[in-house]
């Protein structure tokens, strides 16, 4: 074999800009046949964008993509599939009523005419699946199967389909230990085989098990590429997180006073159980941990948008009950949703509008809004968090995300909740509406109220947060207190390098 | 951050309706649409343009404009459409002839009306709390509810008994047919509930992001339910008078009514998916319908065609509205 | 909640078994062969609009056309009869009815709007149609012997019509659980994504399941028309509701990915054997009505009962999934 040959993939200078934001730059990314290539960052580092241009659904800015040695655009997932290269994405995305075989065969399925050959098509599925030790019945009705089960179906459909480059994407998130050893021996079978193996995953310690070649990606540019001989956990995270922190971030002033909102031993009873934290007048709590790890769910939860099943929830020490948005309001709590899109603004309407929706009915006499009270207010907020264009009659959609945002908070503190969940606030604003968004925080704490931040970006929860709290699937840490913080310490809280 | 990005170019605005220029060159289409029905039918035939035809436009109009005022609710909100209206009006035409020799007119009305309402509200409770498909549902219930109407009155016309209510609903008040008056009323209040009031601002509200909405403490279940328990309540009060002044009502008697209202409010360029939309735009696309079939009508144009054209209307006016938000222009 | 979901997968049998039942108990001579073969046949009209029915709704989509594309392409059929003879007729007014599935069809695909929407428009157009041509008054055919001949009974239970119901049910059942198409139709409405991912052309297949349903109304329509020597603009028009309960009744779900042609056979012969039950006994139509309604709504409220139950509290798999946000942010 020449080295060309082996090389199963070559990106090179791959970059993607998208309006706005340079999400890859320059990123060179090369993997063998026959390894398992491990790619790590933090969350934003620029993975998914990269997987998305490697399997067709981005096309990049610029850079070229050689898989076994030729040069090859790809347009849509179907051309990559026709490459052999094959994804398994962390969201499952199979059909629940069809039978495990036929969603291990589908598109595919094996038949003559139209008929299906369903006797051969069991005995194939069959086989890849006890191959990979999965211990499924083909023949069951996907939806019947466990989470973790339908994860190995997933992987089964893409080594079925034997490709040349199979990318998994975060793959043992929901699999037991046992059920991660027998996918580890699978690939290591399909290494053996010739087949280059991309291995997104957080959990460094699965990545130093099975890796051959690790890849740090950082804020969209190839930091390192490395074999895993000679590296440890301790380096990969540093490597992850080596940047400088800037003082961008104003601390916060403000005078810490007494409990606000407590949650004790709350559970949904499926995504996360036995969470407990408070947060006291003027404090800035933070809550962070990886993607899919709980944090979102404990939010929607304590605001009504979803039930717990257990625990209790209290603010300025009564006890309260919510069942909904507005039992959230009248208690105090305000919540600033992570998906600004979909659950933060109501894109066809003005800035006003979204603005004084919450209190409607305060500003309204005998079922009229009162002429003028959502004007009065709309302005008063756009000139106090200067959103911009300064003008409350803007439709919200026509806005910057920062200025969206800004209007979105204004929404809350309308409301005049003595407690506010802040959920990514600043995710996908620019450095300028950031920074703006954080004196934001700062001028709420300053005044007394209490915050809790949700927030994946480690500088900025370092930065803003007088304690912070880790979740790790579903489980949170005790608070860190500002002297206990660093990076390295809560990347290996979320990662689980450290037990929480 | 490779997030907002994402978000820019993968996640289209769901919502792109509203642009003011695109406001305005659809309520001008709107507005050229009908003078041009105007000028035609004023060409086409000499009886177009006389006062007595067009109070029978206006007449004929305001039946239907009533449950237009409805009608418009369950579009914004976001529910599809209401086809348990011909059940609803059937409800009010029947019962408040029917019940007029127990408890007297007035009563009878206003009971047929609240019964009407109630047809509204299972509707309601299965679209907004229930979660059913909004078509299904009103189907459904259409069914149910034109049933039992049919069956308390055992099948048959019900004719009405109480002369004077009849010289009510068919005379005029300061020469205006009072069936026009009552429609005007109700077109009011439907427009300044949907544009002055909080409840107004829920329902466009729900119909714009469900899910922001609900985050944003909106009740949007209620919401929900309220607009089919108003167009409930619009058809019933359209049946009422429609029986008074046909002094006679039939089982079937609201049949296609769900369809005349349902063409006027997407025509008037009420967004089929919802949060978009005001009772002026409505009752202006009612304008514009019924002027077109009247205008048909005098041609000697035959009543089956015109239910074609209503169809392709409807068909125009959805695919348009796809079409603008697929390209994101409008 | 084990019991519901149970119960909710067997209710084909369980229903139908309570109607058999309470139907015999009712009506005297239920179970006399001319009894059955009446219910049979008066089934086979709603059993063959629901047969297209179920294949759109496995797939996701839906056609409250039907009743108008039986309506017209009846009248088609009668119409012609004198013109071109009664077989080519026949073969026109089915072909009526794979042209109107063929708009529909393109229409959903074409303009990406809600099948509920658009066949509602069609539906109102195809009606309107069935009325322009006949100037709303019934259309009679030439041959009245081919009525009766039509009518006749075999085996002492199956007219043609019937048979023909019976035997293209078991086609349906076939195609749906043997062949690699009827098995991508589950995939396409089951996760719409996850079918195109792997490359399944789901836009191909809904069209073509709008054609199949509205060949098979056309189809019900010639029937209906051929037995009666009639046709009416105002044929089939209760026909949508009794069509869709059919359906529900045989547990397809109305969100698409789940059915099956012996369901919809179970649900066909729940509604006939009512409608023949409630014939014995001179129930009104109007209460008959009200009975399909009933189930309908009862039925939808309980398959929302068990999906919205079954899934785990407090998460949300489809908005999150969805996300394109959410997504991103796993990097």
């Amino acid at each position: 074999m020449t080295a060309v040959a082996d090389c199963a993939l070559d990106m090179r200078g791959i970059s993607k800009i998208f309006p706005g934001v340079k999400a890859l730059s320059n990123v060179n990314f090369a993997v063998k046949f026959g390894t398992v290539h491990a790619v790590v960052g933090e969350n934003g580092a620029g993975k998914s964008t990269l997987m998305k241009v490697l399997n067709g659904s981005y096309a990049p800015t610029s850079g070229t993509i050689k898989v076994g040695g030729t040069d090859v655009r790809m347009r849509r997932p179907a051309d990559a599939q026709a490459l052999g290269i094959r994804m398994v994405h962390q969201e499952i995305n199979l059909v629940p009523d069809l039978t495990v075989a036929e969603n291990v065969y589908l598109g595919r399925m094996p038949g003559k005419w139209t008929f299906l050959r369903k006797g051969e098509m069991v005995r194939k599925a069959a086989a890849v699946l006890d191959e990979l030790g999965a211990g499924i019945n083909p023949r069951e009705r996907l939806g019947n199967l466990s989470i973790s089960q339908q994860q190995l179906v997933e992987i089964a459909k893409a080594y079925a389909a034997q490709p040349r480059i199979i990318v998994l994407d975060e793959p043992t998130s929901s699999l037991s230990e046992h059920e991660t050893a027998a996918l580890f021996r699978i690939l290591r079978k399909m290494r053996d085989d010739g087949i280059a193996i991309i291995y997104i995953s957080h959990r460094l310690k699965e990545v130093l098990e099975i890796a051959d070649e690790v890849t740090v990606l950082r804020d969209g540019s190839m930091i390192e590429t490395r074999p895993i001989e000679g590296i440890t956990a301790a380096q990969m995270i540093r490597l992850m997180v080596g940047r400088e922190v800037s003082n961008v971030f104003p601390k916060s002033p403000a005078e810490i006073g007494k409990s606000v909102l407590r949650v004790e031993r709350i559970s949904d009873g499926t995504r996360f159980h036995n969470v407990s934290f408070d947060v006291r007048a003027g404090e800035i709590l933070g809550l962070t941990g990886l993607v899919g790890a709980g944090r979102t769910e404990v939010a929607r939860a304590i605001f009504g948008l979803s039930r717990l099943v257990e625990g209790t929830v209290s603010v300025n020490g009564r006890q309260v009950s919510i069942k909904s948005p507005s039992e959230a309001v009248k208690a105090g709590i305000a919540y600033v949703p992570e998906d600004r899109k979909g659950d933060g603004i109501v894109p066809g309407m003005s800035i006003r509008e979204n603005i004084s929706l919450p209190i409607l009915r305060r500003l309204s006499r005998f079922g009229r809004i009162r002429r003028g009270a959502d004007r009065v207010l709309a302005a008063d907020y756009v000139k106090q968090f200067s959103i911009s264009p300064p003008d409350g009659e803007r439709r919200i959609s026509l806005l910057s995300g920062g200025n969206q945002q800004k209007a979105v908070i204004a929404k809350w503190l309308a409301a005049r909740p003595s407690a506010l969940i802040l959920d990514e606030p600043t995710r996908g604003v620019d450095v300028g509406a950031k920074a703006e968004i954080h004196n934001i925080i700062g001028q709420l704490v300053a005044g007394g109220m209490a915050v809790v931040m949700i927030s994946s970006e480690l500088p900025e929860i370092l930065g803003v947060c007088d304690r912070v709290v880790v979740m790790r699937d579903g489980r949170a840490s005790e608070p860190l207190t500002r002297g206990e913080l660093s990076e390295e310490r809560i990347m290996a809280l979320a990662t689980g390098e450290e037990a929480a | 951050m490779s997030d907002a990005a994402m978000e820019i170019s993968v996640n289209p605005d769901r919502f792109t309706r509203g642009s003011k220029l695109v406001d305005a060159l659809s309520k001008a289409g709107l507005a050229f649409a009908i003078l041009a029905v105007v000028l035609y039918g004023s060409v086409v035939s000499p009886a177009f343009f006389t006062s007595g035809n067009l109070l029978n436009v206006l007449t004929s109009m305001s039946i239907v404009g009533i449950v237009v005022v409805g009608m418009t609710f369950v579009l914004v909100v976001g529910g599809l459409a209401d086809l348990s209206v011909p059940a609803t009006i059937a409800c009010g035409a029947i019962l408040s002839l029917g019940l007029q020799p127990m408890i007297g007119p007035l009563p009878a009305f206003v009971l047929a009306v609240g019964l009407a309402g109630l047809i509204g509200l299972l509707n309601g409770v299965l679209v907004g709390y229930v979660g059913i498909n909004p078509i299904i549902a009103t189907l459904g219930i259409g069914t149910i509810g034109l049933g039992i109407v049919q069956a308390a009155v055992g099948g048959v016309i019900v004719y009405g008994s109480n002369p004077a209510s009849a010289e009510f609903a068919k005379g005029r008040l300061f020469g205006i047919p009072v069936v026009v008056l009552i429609f005007l009323v109700i077109a009011l209040i439907g427009h300044f509930v949907l544009s002055r009031s909080f409840w107004g601002r829920w329902t466009l509200a729900t119909g714009g992001n469900y899910s922001a909405a609900e985050a944003s403490a909106v009740p949007v279940q209620a919401v929900k339910a309220g607009a089919f328990v108003i167009t409930a309540l619009t058809a019933g009060i359209s049946g009422g008078l429609l029986g008074l002044t046909l002094q006679s009502a039939r089982p079937l008697i609201g049949a296609g009514y769900e369809f005349s209202a349902i063409t006027a409010v997407v025509v008037g360029g009420v967004s089929i998916i919802g949060g978009f939309g005001s009772v002026p735009r409505a009752i202006a696309g009612l304008i514009f319908v019924q002027l077109l079939t009247n205008v048909m009508v005098l041609d000697g144009v035959r009543t089956p065609i015109q239910g074609f054209v209503l169809g392709i209307l409807i068909v125009g006016a959805v695919g348009m509205d796809a079409a603008l938000r697929k390209r994101g222009v409008a | 909640m084990r019991f519901l979901s149970l119960a909710s997968q067997h209710r084909v049998v369980i229903i139908l078994g309570l109607t058999l039942i309470i139907s015999a108990l009712v009506v005297p001579g239920y179970f006399s062969a001319s009894t059955l073969g009446l219910g049979l046949d008066r089934a086979a009209t709603i059993g063959l609009i629901a047969i297209g029915l179920t294949v759109l709704l496995i797939a996701g989509q839906i056609d409250l056309s039907g009743g108008a594309v039986f309506a017209l392409a009846g009248i088609i059929s009668v119409i012609l009869q004198r013109e071109i003879g009664i077989l080519p007729a026949a073969i026109v007014g089915i072909l009526v009815g794979t042209v109107a599935g063929a708009i529909n069809g393109a229409l959903v695909v074409g303009l990406k709007v809600n099948s509920l929407v658009l066949t509602l428009a069609t539906m109102l157009i195809f009606r309107s149609l069935a009325h322009w041509i006949t100037n709303s008054q019934p259309v009679s055919g030439t041959d009245i012997m081919l009525s009766l001949a039509l009518a006749k009974t075999y085996l002492d239970i199956f007219t043609i019509r019937s048979a023909l119901f019976i035997v293209l049910i078991v086609l349906l059942h076939v195609w749906l659980t043997r062949t690699i198409p009827g098995r991508n139709v589950f995939a396409v409405g089951s996760n719409p994504a996850a079918a195109k991912e792997s490359g399944i052309a789901s836009d191909r297949i809904v069209f073509f399941g709008f054609v199949f349903a509205g060949t098979l109304a056309g189809l019900a329509g010639v029937l209906q028309s051929l037995v009666t020597n009639t046709g009416s603009p105002v044929f089939g028009s209760e026909l949508t509701v009794a069509v869709i309960a059919a359906v529900v009744v045989g547990g397809t779900r109305l969100e698409g990915g789940r059915g099956s042609a012996l369901g919809t056979l179970g649900g066909v012969l729940t509604i006939g054997s009512l409608t023949i039950a409630m014939e014995f006994q001179s129930v009104p139509a109007y209460v008959q009505q009200v009975v399909s309604g009933l189930i309908l709504i009862l039925l939808v409220v309980l398959d929302r009962a068990v999906t919205t139950k079954g899934r785990a509290s407090g998460t949300r798999p489809a908005l999150i999934s969805d996300n394109p946000i959410t997504q991103g942010g796993t990097t």
